[in-house]
């Protein structure tokens, strides 16, 4: 019974130790190593508990099952193995937190990007039919927020029609539907109508996963090669 | 006449008794004080290294750490760190932030030198030389004894502060930049002044000064 004991003592002594290392690097405690040799050099760290971060303590994430978050790792990895370790770096792009029910100021969200800390947050549970693309749109806020000046919203906000204006924030808007639209007239979904930034990343994630392109309005034609050739100006190997 | 009293053996157990707990109070007492009792201090002078231009000796409370350092990994980082080592800017400058068996923190040479440590911005110095860029691209086994420059939360913002882990620590491949690692003497540096409760160290322990094996 004794060396049972001991030997959780030293497990979680060593669980400890490992997680200050990861909140020396990223400031989010609770974290464990789930997969640090990858090829294009992502780190992919799991909560091992539930953890509160930001400011008033507002985000909020939980831990997941071992066979849940061991069957999303593979789908995450799968979709993040498309950008190399050069891009990735342009970026600033390292860390993916793998948790699940993640929540800001108690709102839902897919994930949150932190280019400063090179952090990825995925909730693991976020909208099961729509997960893939998810991961690319939250990529996308990563490239954004380091690349802000080449992704200029107002230059962005004219390719629409003229009365067309986005609402003041994502979370400001009923406009959240992820279905892609049969017939797009300037968007690919309903939450591309909330902010020009929510727009891009729509339009980026659906180049990711392959989506028809076949009947695209000239509008949305617009927005893509504005997309492409601005991730040809970060780096001109990126291949969608 | 003063007749002579034999001591009983009881007595005499007791004496013996009384005289070893003396010498084992007095021994352990001395054996706890000295806390390089039972570090090896390595003499680089009796060691035949492969390539002794790269190889730096630091010397610390507990004796001598010598380190290895690869130019060909991080060209820039080594050249600033030579430097400073050349000009014995590192002489007598802290170790100020130590995380017991994790790492040991050192080189600020503005505030953190034994003459004028300033323990509100300890950690924050600069060396006047100016920033230097990351090299982190080149694949390093960040394990234990590895000498990396310490830097900001940004990246290009190396300067005279190093640090030396005393565990393996994966995570820092490709965040900070490797200049070297400690071949021997890295008992030397788990011996290093730490506090339970904070990475930062009051009165801590301070670097004797660090030579180039070949100057």
């Amino acid at each position: 019974m004794n060396l049972i004991r001991l030997i959780l003592l030293s497990l979680f002594i060593f669980t400890q130790a490992q997680a200050d290392t990861i909140y020396n690097l990223i400031k989010i405690p609770n974290l464990e190593v789930y997969e640090i040799n990858t090829s294009n050099k992502l780190r992919y760290v799991y909560a091992k508990q539930p953890f509160t971060i930001g400011v008033d303590n507002n985000i909020n994430c939980f831990n997941s099952e071992k066979n849940f978050l061991d069957k999303k790792y593979k789908i995450i990895k799968k979709n993040l193995d498309r950008y190399d370790q050069k891009f990735l770096r342009k970026i600033n792009l390292k860390y993916i937190v793998l948790c699940e029910d993640l929540s800001i100021s108690k709102i839902k969200t897919a994930g949150i990007p932190d280019n400063v800390m090179k952090t990825l947050i995925l909730d693991l549970k976020f909208n099961e039919s729509y997960f893939e693309r998810v991961i690319h749109h939250e990529v996308f806020h990563i490239i954004n927020d380091s690349y802000k000046e080449l992704f200029d919203e107002k230059i962005w906000s004219n390719f629409n029609v003229e009365n067309f204006k986005y609402a003041e924030c994502s979370t400001c808007t009923n406009k959240i539907g992820l279905d892609t639209y049969k017939k797009t007239d300037g968007f690919f979904t309903e939450y591309s109508r909330s902010t020009a930034s929510e727009d891009m990343a729509e339009v980026f994630s659906h180049l990711m996963i392959d989506s028809d392109l076949s009947n695209i309005d000239p509008i949305l034609n617009k927005k893509i090669q504005f997309i492409k050739n601005n991730l040809l100006k970060i780096d001109k190997d990126f291949i969608l | 006449m003063i007749e002579k009293v034999k001591a009983s053996r009881s007595e005499i157990v007791i004496l013996i008794f009384v005289i070893t707990l003396a010498i084992f109070s007095l021994g352990s007492f001395l054996l706890i004080k000295d806390k390089c009792l039972f570090v090896k201090d390595y003499d680089p002078n009796k060691i035949k290294f492969d390539n002794p231009a790269n190889i730096a000796i630091l010397n610390v409370p507990c004796g001598n750490v010598i380190i290895q350092l690869y130019p060909e990994i991080s060209p820039n980082g080594v050249k600033r760190f030579i430097t400073l080592v050349k000009s014995r800017a590192y002489d007598d400058v802290a170790f100020h932030r130590v995380i017991k068996d994790t790492l040991v923190q050192a080189g600020d040479l503005e505030f953190g030198k034994r003459e004028n440590i300033d323990y509100g911005k300890i950690g924050t110095g600069k060396s006047g030389l100016g920033t230097i860029n990351s090299e982190v691209d080149t694949p390093f086994d960040f394990d234990k004894g590895t000498v990396a420059l310490a830097r900001t939360q940004k990246y290009n913002t190396e300067d005279s502060q190093f640090f030396i882990v005393l565990r393996d620590e994966p995570l820092y491949e490709t965040e900070y930049t490797p200049i070297g690692k400690v071949i021997y003497g890295l008992k030397a540096l788990e011996k290093i002044k730490y506090l339970d409760k904070s990475q930062y160290v009051l009165r801590p322990d301070f670097i004797n000064s660090i030579r180039m094996l070949i100057n």
